[in-house]
């Protein structure tokens, strides 16, 4: 689903952002993009929807090479990945409909098709009921959530994620994971940096870790083994939640 | 998605981002209204004077004063040279009296001027009609040479002396109009121009997420090209309003100022009106397409 062959990035200046990765993520895996600050995780991720492109190495995904693929066709790429920031990027002039109706309404949708597919996608997320309300009016958590709405809509294969919970208070940061292995669970491949064990730790899976530009570690967590059913997620995440604050709070 | 849809999308959004930057907007119409009302008036006012002058044209003489002592055979000469021309329709003989009668009728409050001169103080003439003859066309001005020659003429007047010295008049009238037009179209294109670059800053986070989507370039920039088309067809609207506006109270038949009567008689005609809301709508575009190539959209 995405590989990367050998990529290096080098920004003005000649500061390697990212130095010979090479990875494999395969359909429906969850994956974390760990590292700290500047390591090159958001390089590594931008590269992916080519926001920017590599140095040298090949980046594919769906088995199409992203560099190959010509300026005016990059839009047809990005509407097949989903992007989540810790930002948010919502816009507040605009009703959570129309922050998440921005695909629709380019993919020639008319107004009510919109709506349904928006009250469909918010619903997923527990939102259906703020479709009218303005970003400002939503907490963090319900803003990210919403951000994800926005990824979701076009249902796209991968769902890429930067940071999604640097912004929010532990209890929403989990409420957020919960989604993120939700959306998992229906076969979208995930991709998510962050810089939190915990989460690792709760929800299992394929584990890139990022120094300086150079991938120094691959490996597989696997889940706990009492969060084999998706039905269990909730309260075992929440949990871990609790273990994670509790920690927190020791330390 | 189909043209009709994405068009209205734009339009859509265009006129939502006039109004809510409706000051900076306001500015830009204004701008492109100032000069297209100029230019315009320059169009209207030579329009009018061309007209004029087209009329005096028609009916343009070549008037040849003879000598008092003149005999009618020296008279019949100047007649039958003047009469051989092809261009020549008429040929009307004013005697001295005749002329002193229509000078008398022509300006009534200076006729006391001609009692102290002798008895027929206007010489005698011949006024000759013409077609109108191409400039340059062989014949014609050694024709008028020739009468100039005859020692039975005093002088020629020909009326297409001045009506030259009006053409070369009308002709400044328009390069001028052309040249502040210009100056002031280009202004107006770098104050659109600027208008929607702000526009685009201020919603450049919209625009990033637009990108991030996977909004095509001309799903973006399609709403800024649209604004600048608005906010030239509006400023040239404006202009034209305005225009029309000055006309009617110039205008002869609302109006009793000399200027009126003869610069603003018609006002425009329709191919005038709508090449300047065409250009006021290119300005406006060209606007758009100078901020957008530059790198105000650019990705962040």
């Amino acid at each position: 689903m995405i590989q990367f062959l050998g990529v290096s990035k080098k920004f003005a200046g000649g500061t390697a952002a990212l130095r010979e990765v090479s990875f494999k993520l395969e359909k429906g895996d969850f994956s974390f993009l760990r590292g700290a600050s500047g390591a090159g995780k958001s390089t590594l991720l931008k590269l992916i929807y080519r926001e920017i492109e590599p140095t040298s190495g090949q980046i594919l995904v769906n088995g199409r090479n992203v560099s190959s693929i010509p300026r005016k066709k990059v839009p047809y790429l990005r509407r097949t990945i989903g992007v989540v920031f810790q930002d948010f990027r919502l816009i507040s002039r605009r009703t959570i409909f129309e922050n998440i109706s921005y695909l629709p309404q380019i993919l020639g949708m008319g107004i009510q098709e919109r709506k349904r597919l928006a009250y469909q996608t918010l619903r997923r997320v527990g939102l259906a009921h703020r479709m009218n309300s303005f970003p400002q009016q939503l907490s963090g958590g319900e803003q990210q959530r919403v951000a994800i709405a926005r990824a979701l809509i076009n249902q796209p294969e991968i769902l890429i994620a930067d940071e999604p919970t640097g912004n929010l208070d532990p209890d929403l940061s989990w409420e957020i994971m919960r989604l993120f292995v939700e959306i998992n669970g229906k076969g979208t491949t995930v991709l998510l940096a962050t810089h939190e064990p915990s989460y690792v730790r709760a929800i299992g899976g394929r584990v890139l870790s990022l120094d300086r530009g150079r991938l120094v570690g691959d490996k597989k967590i696997e889940r706990q083994s009492r969060l084999l059913t998706d039905d269990s997620i909730d309260g075992e995440l929440s949990s871990m939640e609790t273990d994670t604050s509790s920690g927190e709070q020791s330390s | 998605m189909s043209l009709f849809r994405i068009f209205g999308y734009f339009m859509g959004e265009a006129v939502v981002s006039l109004w809510r930057s409706w000051k900076v907007s306001l500015l830009a119409i204004l701008t492109i209204a100032m000069s297209i009302f100029i230019g315009g008036t320059f169009l209207l006012l030579s329009g009018n004077l061309s007209r004029v002058v087209e009329n005096w044209r028609q009916e343009a003489k070549i008037i040849v004063y003879l000598h008092s002592q003149s005999t009618p055979t020296e008279i019949e000469r100047v007649r039958s040279l003047a009469a051989e021309a092809d261009w020549v329709t008429a040929v009307e003989e004013v005697s001295g009296s005749q002329a002193s009668s229509r000078f008398r009728e022509t300006f009534p409050s200076v006729q006391d001027l001609l009692k102290s001169w002798e008895d027929e103080p206007l010489p005698a003439s011949l006024e000759l009609s013409f077609l109108p003859v191409p400039e340059g066309q062989g014949g014609f001005d050694t024709w008028l040479a020739s009468l100039r020659q005859d020692p039975a003429v005093i002088m020629v007047d020909d009326d297409r002396d001045w009506l030259h010295q009006l053409d070369a008049f009308i002709a400044i009238l328009r390069g001028l109009g052309a040249v502040v037009g210009a100056a002031l179209l280009g202004a107006a294109v770098v104050t659109i121009a600027s208008v929607i670059r702000l526009t685009a800053y201020l919603y450049r986070d919209e625009i990033a997420v637009m990108r991030l989507v996977g909004a095509t370039e001309l799903y973006i920039r399609g709403p800024f090209f649209f604004e600048g088309l608005i906010q030239g067809f509006l400023g040239g609207a404006v202009a034209l309003l305005g225009l029309f506006s000055v006309f009617l109270g110039l205008n002869p038949k609302s109006s009793t100022v000399l200027l009126g009567t003869v610069l603003v008689d018609r006002f425009l005609p329709w191919q005038a009106i709508l090449a300047m809301l065409g250009v006021a709508t290119l300005a406006g575009c060209l606007g758009a397409i100078l901020s957008l190539r530059r790198e105000s959209l650019a990705s962040d």
